[in-house]
């Protein structure tokens, strides 16, 4: 087959193959492969998972306690969000109800989670499919002050101060080592910033990279260290003890006045620094509104950030929780994770056995076998050197989760979508300022690369002063004179049913995340993790619907055949985290056949 | 193509050349040198040019590389940008595909020997390695060819270091750690998951200083961070000795800050520098948040039982049980066993002494 | 004294109030100190694996932990100088001080007699051999329990205690440098000192109900030949 329409799609393998391998920049291994027509433009594109480690193999007949530790270890990028869905899982099975207390530290967590991976993001794995480092050079430090100054009240903004930046970056690449910038894309036409917005971007990339290092410091506090930041079934680890005799051996008010304090340099830095940057670099690419996949079409998200403990309906949680079809945006439907006929996995395209492949299964009854086997009549080269991938046939070490038979884009930008669609105005509002702000851009402009980009900012800001929210939330509590953190009536498992199951889920920051636990005889019997890069990064289905990231990068025009910063750029926009999502498989990859990427 | 010294980079960040000399007298202080090292941690600064790092990602989770951005002192973008030259990194390079799998031969052959190659992660050897694909081609071969040309290796983390999760029963990917697939190379284990981000930067930043590994214990560890157990240097170690442990969660004990042995704390078997140089710039560790140490410096530690049991799970014993478990119900049976022997051999013997008697009896 | 027709084989004919002198005035004294430190040792390692409940106030009132750790390894050092001299006894005492230490397991009539004593035990056997020092069975599971087992305690203990003491201490360097590292790490070091522990546990209750039933029904002392060391055949 070598044209097909799919999902408002035409897809056509016969133009030239281009293929990267490894995709870096981001968490995990992965390649991707496109065919570019005669004018440069993506027909086909088809998103590799190249990695798998096999954790829902190696949870089963463990203690459903230790869930959070394993889980937690399928990425350390989005640090956290796997070890809060397994406990969330876990609690679902066994009816534990957590205090008050431990919900608000929980989400502080989980928040503090969102704002250091979205300002990572932006300014370490995604800037540079934006920015020109090189071009920073040439920038005057004046002008650079004059667009700082005229966008923020940020202090870090004189003319010395770029300019002992550009002076030390000048340095760097004039000692002809250049470290992680080597073999950049320098100088593409497909960077469109001019200089002096290059140097404050290069400025912040540099702040930020310091910066970030303190946000985690809350996990620290709660969790005693970051990345991975330990939890508790039934709670939270820490204990809180404001007034009594060895309050210096818990969580006390030194404590918690340092949480207070990175929560509002969070909000200071989101405000002052990471949005501004993004509308000053959007303003140079809006005209650029490709990448938009399937956002305007299929978006879904679980929700998050429960307002009150232990209540996890639509109305309670803070991040809105809903799915949208065909681009349908007067409807949000409802989702349900235990109904067996709406999320279901596939593995027609990937490399997993199921005794039958045409069905898919609900995660309850996953299956996890894997199966590698390359083929099909278009695979060129051999079991262990890859050539071209046929995707036809299996192809990545992906599943393909779908919902309702739909293949799903999750992330902000679909949270953001179901948030505005929903007339949610903490949602909405924010949308509507910065469209405003870039020229009065249509709502269409969100379906796109800068769409998703954008709305990751948004939520950084929207997740800092949430931070805020549960802070004085919980010193209301303390104030009230409530301070458990744990429930502990179940700890012991002589107190648990011989059979359980539950499902926990979370809006990570790549989105949707749920985990579904059967529990026999006090050990786990059955673990599947269905994560948001497993969404998005899926493989065809048996339909052959293509998944978000083959979606997204259709008709997109690339400058340079042997430069793929165009696929990069919107590859990144989704912030790919591939070891999450091969349940713990990690892709790389570099190959070109027909064309090359040389 | 110039290559600039590392203290040629501190020059032209605005240090004098005092400060210079006074950074490296406080350098050999700060690792126990005597001061006779200064001299020489000034010439080594003063003379070398920053060394190539390539850092490969093999089945792993990306928190080494997350902590490592993490470094407080020095920091992460100082360490990067002026005291080595990382050309391969494929979580923060600019470049990708072809491009990105260029810089490591150029390194290979440009710094033969020379540079310092940092392995996170670990090759999976099931599936002929293809559980792990970097460029079409398994990750071992990418590691092996690599490993070949380099100076030293580092492994980062217990994935690098012991195998980590995924090496966890029943290792289903068969992921094997560094230094039993290279043989023929220095390797340095930087265990944790991850390991403290500060940690990271003391090892990488000693070798380019001194330019030698740091002195490893017998398991490949660098003594000066992993020659000392949690437990030998935690701030509740007072309530340990004097018998104070928290018994449940959220206590009143774990609310006054006592030892969480028995809720599991590894603590006593785990050697890494956690209890004093701490996390992320010191602010905290596991067991000054509350929860005890899940040992994840140590080999095999996913598999040494439930994280909240002190005396661990034995799986020798096909069902799941521990030392005293087994042990008490061996001594209950051999107690019972003794009891019914004993009476048996009352009756067996009150039975031969009546037929002694009615034998013998005249 | 022409009782002697195998070393470590069973006496045939004895005439009934026959003394015989077997352990030797050091062998029963380390006999009592083993005893009263391995009791010593299983009771406090137990309590060192699961601590007793919590003690109220200040930490620098208490040393509770401290003062069992201490006993352990206090009583760990009477266990291992015990063991030292006892072995320096196997060399300079009579024959029946070295037994501890070997299996005579190419000696046919020893085999001989260890499935007789076990049909003895199953209650096959009507009448047990007689015999100077320990029954074939007896001494099979001495050798394993004590010394093997105490070795492997000795070696694994001591490692243990070395990771405490710290790097450049004699027990670090004996013992710890290369324990810990065959084990892999300090947990499972720490589990099986605790498994051949209760391992020692059963031997000790095993011993004293055999010493005891053997002194009854073997007709031939065994408990107060520990303590005075001439063992009479009573029959």
């Amino acid at each position: 087959m070598s044209a097909y329409e799919t999902q408002g799609f035409k897809l056509d393998n016969s133009g030239k193959r281009v293929v990267v391998d490894p995709v870096c920049r981001i968490e995990g291994h992965m390649r991707v492969e496109v065919n570019l027509d005669s004018n440069n433009v993506i027909r086909n594109a088809v998103s590799t998972g190249t990695m798998w480690r096999g954790l829902e193999v190696i949870l089963k007949g463990r203690d459903p306690r230790d869930a959070w530790a394993f889980t937690e270890r399928i990425c350390g990028v989005c640090t956290g969000t796997h070890a809060l869905t397994s406990v969330r899982a876990v609690e679902d099975a066994l009816n534990i109800q957590i205090p008050e207390n431990a919900n608000s530290i929980r989400n502080i967590m989980q928040l503090t989670l969102q704002v250091h991976d979205h300002l990572v993001h932006f300014y370490h794995l995604h800037a540079l499919d934006w920015v020109d480092v090189v071009s920073a050079l040439k920038a005057d430090p004046k002008k650079t002050s004059a667009l700082a100054q005229s966008i923020s009240d940020w202090p870090l903004s004189s003319p010395g101060y770029f300019r002992d930046v550009q002076n030390r970056l000048k340095k760097f690449v004039e000692s002809g080592q250049l470290g992680p910038f080597s073999n950049g894309y320098w100088g593409s036409p497909a960077y469109k910033l001019p200089p002096e917005a290059n140097l404050m971007a290069v400025t912040h990339y540099l702040e930020a990279l310091d910066f970030q290092k303190d946000i985690v410091k809350i996990h620290t506090i709660f969790g005693g260290k970051n990345p991975h930041p330990n939890w508790l079934v039934g709670g939270v680890p820490c204990a809180i003890n404001i007034n009594d005799v060895g309050a210096v051996g818990a969580i006390n008010m030194e404590r918690l006045n340092q949480v207070s304090q990175i929560i509002d340099r969070c909000i200071e830095f989101t405000e002052k620094v990471y949005l501004p940057d993004l509308t000053a670099i959007a303003s140079f690419y809006k005209s650029w509104n490709y990448g938009g996949g399937l956002s305007s079409k299929n978006v879904m998200s679980y929700g998050d950030i429960p307002d009150h403990a232990n209540d996890y309906s639509t109305s309670n949680l803070l991040l809105p929780r809903g799915a949208i079809i065909n681009g349908d945006l007067k409807h949000v439907h409802e989702i349900d994770l235990r109904n067996p006929d709406e999320i279901q996995e596939f593995v027609t395209h990937s490399w997993y056995k199921y005794p039958d492949e045409s069905k898919g299964l609900h995660p309850w009854d996953g299956v996890t076998e894997p199966n590698y086997h390359p083929e099909g009549p278009n695979f060129k080269g051999t079991r262990t050197k890859i050539e071209s991938l046929d995707e036809s046939a299996k192809y990545s070490w992906i599943k393909s989760p779908r919902w309702k038979g739909h293949a799903m884009e999750v992330g902000p930008l679909a949270r953001y979508v179901i948030g505005y669609a929903k007339g949610n105005p903490e949602f909405k509002e924010p949308v509507d300022k910065l469209l405003k702000d870039l020229g009065g851009l249509p709502l269409t402009t969100i379906f796109s690369t800068l769409g998703r980009t954008a709305a990751r900012g948004l939520e950084c800001q929207w997740a800092a002063h949430k931070m805020r929210y549960f802070f004085d939330k919980m010193m209301a509590n303390l104030k009230a004179g409530d301070s458990a953190t744990a429930n502990v009536e179940k700890w012991d498992p002589s107190t648990w049913p011989k059979d359980a199951k539950g499902v926990g889920f979370t809006e990570a920051p790549r989105g949707a995340l749920g985990h579904w636990i059967r529990i026999k005889d006090t050990k786990i019997d059955n673990y599947q993790c269905v994560v948001p890069t497993t969404w998005n990064g899926s493989p065809r289905d048996p339909k052959g619907q293509i998944g978000a990231f083959e979606a997204s990068l259709m008709n997109t025009p690339v400058a340079k055949a042997d430069e793929p910063l165009e696929i990069l750029r919107t590859l990144h926009s989704f912030d790919p985290c591939l070891a999450c999502s091969t349940h713990v498989m990690s892709p790389d990859g570099q190959e070109m056949s027909n064309v090359t990427v040389r | 193509m110039s290559t600039e010294t590392f203290y040629e980079v501190m020059r032209r960040q605005g240090i004098s050349r005092r400060s210079f000399l006074k950074f490296c007298s406080l350098t050999a202080a700060s690792l126990g040198l005597a001061p006779t090292m200064a001299p020489r941690i000034a010439e080594a600064m003063e003379n070398k040019p920053r060394t190539p790092v390539i850092w490969l990602h093999g089945l792993e989770c990306t928190c080494c590389s997350e902590s490592f951005i993490r470094s407080a002192h020095p920091l992460a973008k100082d360490v990067v940008l002026s005291m080595l030259s990382l050309d391969y990194d494929d979580t923060l390079m600019a470049a990708a595909g072809h491009q990105a799998e260029a810089i490591i031969d150029q390194i290979r052959k440009k710094y033969k020997g020379n540079f310092i190659l940092a392995v996170e992660g670990n090759p999976p050897l099931n599936e002929d390695g293809m559980f792990c694909i970097h460029g079409g081609r398994p990750f071992i071969e990418v590691l092996k060819e690599t490993a070949a040309d380099a100076k030293a290796i580092i492994s980062w983390g217990s994935c690098a270091s012991w195998g980590c999760v995924q090496a966890a029963k029943p290792n289903p990917t068969r992921a094997t750690p560094v230094h039993k697939v290279i043989f023929d190379k220095p390797i340095i284990k930087v265990p944790g998951c991850p390991p403290i981000a500060e940690v990271m930067t003391a090892v990488i930043t000693y070798m380019l200083t001194f330019d030698r590994i740091p002195e490893l214990d017998r398991q490949g560890r660098p003594k000066m961070f992993y020659g000392q157990r949690i437990h030998d240097k935690c701030y509740r170690r007072p309530h340990f000795d004097a018998g104070q442990f928290v018994e449940n969660w959220d206590d009143e004990a774990a609310r006054k800050g006592y030892c969480l042995y028995k809720m599991g704390c590894k603590g006593p078997t785990t050697y890494n520098a956690c209890s004093t140089v701490r996390w992320n710039g010191g602010v905290s560790f596991p067991i000054q948040s509350g929860h005890g140490c899940i040992g994840c410096s140590e080999d095999g530690f996913w598999d040494k039982g439930g994280f909240y049991d002190r005396v661990t799970d034995i799986k020798q014993f096909g069902v799941e049980s521990n030392a005293d478990k087994i042990g008490a119900t061996v001594a209950g049976v051999a107690g019972a066993a003794v009891a019914a022997h004993a009476a048996v051999s009352a009756l067996s013997k009150a039975r031969s002494g009546e037929s002694d008697q009615s034998k013998g009896g005249k | 004294m022409s009782l002697k027709s195998h070393e470590d084989g069973p006496i045939d004919e004895v005439a009934a109030g026959t003394t015989v002198y077997v352990y030797e005035a050091p062998v029963r004294l380390w006999h009592w100190v083993n005893a009263l430190s391995i009791v010593v040792l299983a009771i406090t390692g137990y309590l060192i694996a699961s601590p007793l409940p919590t003690v109220p106030g200040e930490a620098n009132d208490h040393f509770l932990m401290g003062y069992i750790r201490f006993a352990h390894f206090a009583a760990a050092y009477i266990f291992a100088i015990g063991f030292l001299v006892r072995i320096y006894w196997a060399v300079v005492g009579n024959h029946h001080a070295r037994q501890l230490f070997y299996l005579p397991v190419t000696d046919k009539v020893w085999w001989e007699g260890l499935f007789r004593e076990i049909r003895w035990y199953m209650f096959i056997e009507k009448t047990p051999h007689k015999y100077i020092g320990h029954n074939p069975l007896g001494h099979f599971f001495m050798f394993f329990a004590i010394t093997v087992g105490g070795i492997f305690m000795l070696v694994t203990g001591f490692a243990l205690y070395g990771e405490g003491a710290q790097a450049g201490t004699w027990s670090h360097t004996l013992f710890s440098s290369w324990v810990i590292p065959l084990y892999g790490q300090s947990q499972d070091v720490h589990t099986w000192h605790h498994m051949v522990a209760w391992g020692i546990v059963v031997f000790m209750i095993l011993h004293v109900y055999t010493a005891i039933r053997e002194d009854i029904m073997s007709r031939q002392t065994m408990v107060s030949a520990i303590i005075s060391g001439h063992r009479t055949f009573r029959e």
